[in-house]
């Protein structure tokens, strides 16, 4: 800020100067409105530049100067000889305002009050000073320290808003910034699009708005739209009603069916909330009264054999309905179709009701890593993240306690062995802290969680030394880094150098991978020495039923896990054929695909166009080729047998509504194994490293 | 990629202080000495937000406000301008012109960015 000081006081002195020469000329000729113009602005820049930099005594000694030439501008006062005199002094004066050393002179503060004096009366004569109006002071309610506030908000932009450059999503986003929010976007003003004007805003917005923020600053996000656009600011309640579930689902109802809110039925619906909050209290504290008695019933345990026939009779009704769907159509009886169609619904929602019963999601044991990792950090003095994504990921109830111990020693590895010292890290360039991240994703008919981190990585000829000297394997055995790192889960296996009590406890990796194929589970090691170690657990889903995609391949159909599908897009057969890669352009990006017919060695289809199925792979979207999209479909998974155990292109079969079989693929293994094979004949990029 | 904001003030101190800030916020920065001078940006380039001085010589901001409400290629483009508390007639003035808001002087850099934040993003 000092440079700024500088170089204001360079040109503010620039600035006076200018202003003697114009008081001089306007000595003479005292009518010429140019240059009491020019004296006005100079006053005025200078009154707002200087209480930027700190000069609040010119701030306020140019501000009444200011006002003696707005008012002379204006023709309500008469440049006298004695405000040119003044003004004159002023100018010296000035000059010295701009040497703060001068500030500490007493005789020179006694001059600046007399000046002040000199041209307040000036001022006084004429009309009352103006004051400076400090805004929305006054109405302020007193800070109850950081207390939370429940408000309604409603601001209806004028149409033209956007004729001033106003965007008023922007308004709507700075009030997300002073809270929690809810908002409603109405969108019933906007018009036929016969009438419609781009050009015109014709949405306006009704906000819930829990913040600690009083109205003066919710008022201030609106200011520049403030005198046109209609806005409402009402406190709802004097404290966090958003948390809710009444109050927002019974909103959002209202705001469904008769759009507009209005701040009376927001009132309303608070009022009884909060009513509902305090008998539910109520009943909640009866309820502790009577004790165990209500508790029992709330949750019942029940033999999983039961469940597991509850699942087989779904998968049945499930596989019926197919049946019943497709009769219903070849029928054609209108009747039949509607009653088909509501079959379909409700075996749905029975299908996904009975899954949910033994579905958690993983997110109930990721808590326990989190602590851990925190707890483990600071006891080894090492800065770690611990990143979780996709804690939504549901897995049978009881895989989920057999995965937690596991998983709390692949975590404890990390930070132990993986994870560096931060003096180490920052030597090698990397950041400071250190990141675990747990990422659990659905994949074709299986759950994967993968545990990376970002440390050392494992050093492959450290591993290899040290089998060699265990007499794992023979001194002279060839072996790629892949099968060197699987030795990693052999019995007796442990590269820790030093035992430490966090994770040499004679547990190895052999045990994880033991009880991990407990649950019919694997698990891999990717690793690159010096980056980090990334950890696969493939876990099967116990979903017998998967949302699928029926598509079709020559004679046969295969369903696609909908899960995994990205987009569909219809291509021309020239662009798939006889290209000299496998990637085509779509929507701009360039997407490698794989053929399924040529995949699996069958003619080349003769239809002009053909189906590319985009999928997601790994971090890529690869795409597959297919004759044709049937559509959606509810696929009741049924194991190949045991004859079919060894291939992992396709993890079951599914009976179709006319008694025919289709194959479901699991995406991510086909791709795999498609992009092995092409790995070797042309370079194509395929994530399968 | 980066928005550019047009800065038109007859102050250099006001100029360094804001384009100081705003460089600092990762904004590109133009600069004009006035209204006129800023009329030579105005050819087609792509300015996402313009801010202006009220009083200058050659051309105030009002002027300029107008002015650039006019070319259609800027039609719509959000427009702040510097101005004192006193001076609340201007305000109104320079509103009906077309601007999009303000920004009080005195301010400080936190100010200016929350007026900044109100209308581009």
């Amino acid at each position: 800020m000092d440079n700024f000081k500088q170089k204001f006081i360079e040109e503010a002195a620039d600035l006076i100067e200018g202003l003697e020469k114009a008081l001089l000329l306007l000595e003479q000729n005292s009518e010429d409105a140019g240059l009491i113009q020019q004296v006005f602005r100079v006053m005025h820049t200078l009154k707002g530049n200087s209480s930027m930099f700190g000069f609040e005594l010119i701030d306020r000694y140019t501000h009444n100067l200011e006002t003696v030439y707005d008012l002379i501008r204006n023709k309500k006062l008469k440049l006298s000889r004695d405000v040119l005199d003044v003004t004159f002094a002023s100018v010296d004066h000035l000059k010295q305002l701009l040497d703060e050393s001068n500030y500490s002179d007493p005789d020179f503060i006694t001059l600046h009050n007399s000046l002040i004096a000199r041209v307040s009366k000036i001022i006084n004569a004429e009309t009352v000073v103006e004051t400076v109006e400090k805004s929305a002071n006054q109405d302020i309610i007193p800070d109850l320290a950081k207390e939370e506030f429940t408000y309604y908000i409603r601001f209806e932009p004028i149409n033209e808003i956007f004729k001033n450059g106003t965007n008023p999503l922007y308004l709507i986003d700075e009030i997300h910034t002073l809270g929690k929010a809810l908002v409603f976007a109405h969108l019933n003003r906007i018009p036929m699009l016969i009438e419609l004007d781009p050009l015109k805003c014709y949405t306006y917005w009704e906000i819930i708005l829990v913040t600690s923020a009083d109205v003066a600053t919710l008022n201030d996000v609106f200011i520049f739209v403030e005198g046109e656009s209609k806005i409402e600011i009402q406190r709802v309640s004097e404290e966090d009603i958003l948390t809710d579930d009444f109050f927002t689902s019974e909103l959002t109802r209202i705001a469904k069916i008769h759009k507009d809110i209005g701040i009376a039925a927001t009132m309303k619906v608070a009022e009884a909330a909060k009513k509902r909050f305090l008998q539910s209290k109520a009943a909640t504290i009866k309820k502790e009264k009577v004790g165990l008695k209500d508790a029992s019933i709330s949750s019942i345990r029940v033999s999983s054999e039961k469940l597991d026939s509850l699942m087989n009779l779904v998968s049945e009704l499930v596989t019926t309905q197919a049946r019943l769907s497709l009769f219903a159509e070849h029928n054609n009886t209108p009747e039949l179709i509607s009653i088909s169609e509501n079959v379909q619904k409700l075996s749905r929602q029975l299908r996904d009701t009975a899954f949910s019963i033994v579905l958690i999601p993983i997110e109930h044991m990721l808590t326990r890593f989190q602590r851990l990792v925190r707890d483990l950090s600071n006891d080894l003095k090492k800065d770690v993240v611990f990143i979780t994504e996709g804690a939504d990921t549901e897995l049978d109830k009881t895989i989920i306690e057999s995965l937690s111990d596991p998983l709390m020693h692949i975590i404890r590895n990390s930070l132990d062995h993986g994870i560096e010292d931060t003096h180490l890290r920052l030597q090698k360039g990397k950041p400071k802290q250190g990141k675990i991240t747990l990422k659990a994703f659905y994949s074709g008919a299986n759950v994967h969680i993968q545990i990376s981190d970002d440390g050392a990585g494992i050093d492959p000829d450290q591993i290899r030394e040290k089998a060699i000297s265990k007499g794992i394997i023979p001194p002279d055995k060839k072996l790629s880094n892949k099968e060197i790192l699987d030795l990693v889960f052999l019995p007796g296996f442990s590269t820790a150098k030093k035992v430490t009590d966090v994770s040499g406890r004679g547990v190895g990796m052999d045990v994880v991978k033991r009880k991990i194929a407990d649950i019919r589970g694997e698990v891999e090691i990717e690793s690159e020495y010096g980056v980090g170690t990334t950890i696969i657990i493939k876990l099967p889903l116990t979903l017998s039923i998967i949302d699928g995609l029926l598509v079709k391949v020559d004679e046969t159909h295969y369903v696609l896990p909908l899960s995994a599908v990205d987009k569909i897009y219809a291509v021309e057969r020239e662009q798939l054929y006889d290209k000299f890669n496998n990637v085509l352009v779509l929507e701009g990006k360039q997407v490698s695909f794989f053929n399924i017919r040529k995949e699996f060695e069958l003619s080349d289809s003769p239809l002009p166009v053909e189906q590319v199925i985009v999928v997601n792979f790994e971090e890529n979207r690869v795409g597959l080729v297919v004759d044709s999209v049937v559509g959606e479909y509810q696929a009741v998974l049924k194991p190949l047998g045991k004859h079919y155990k060894k291939q992992e292109m396709i993890s079951g079969a599914t009976i179709l509504g006319d008694g025919s079989i289709a194959l479901v693929l699991d995406t991510n293994k086909i791709i795999k194994l498609f992009s092995r094979i092409e790995d070797y004949t042309m370079n194509v990029n395929s994530g399968n490293k | 990629m980066a928005k550019t904001i047009l800065i038109v003030d007859d102050s250099e101190s006001i100029r360094e202080v804001v384009s100081f800030t705003l460089e600092n916020e990762g904004y590109n920065v133009l600069i004009a000495v006035d209204g006129k001078d800023a009329l030579k940006f105005l050819d087609g380039k792509e300015i996402d937000l313009i801010i202006t001085d009220l009083h200058m010589p050659e051309m105030d901001g009002i002027e300029l406000i107008r002015e650039v409400r006019n070319m259609p290629f800027y039609q719509r483009i959000p427009i702040l301008f510097l101005t004192t508390e006193s001076q609340a007639s201007r305000k109104m003035e320079a509103k009906e012109a077309g601007a999009t808001g303000w920004i009080i002087k005195p301010f400080v850099p936190a100010k200016l960015i929350g007026a900044l934040n109100k209308v581009i993003r």
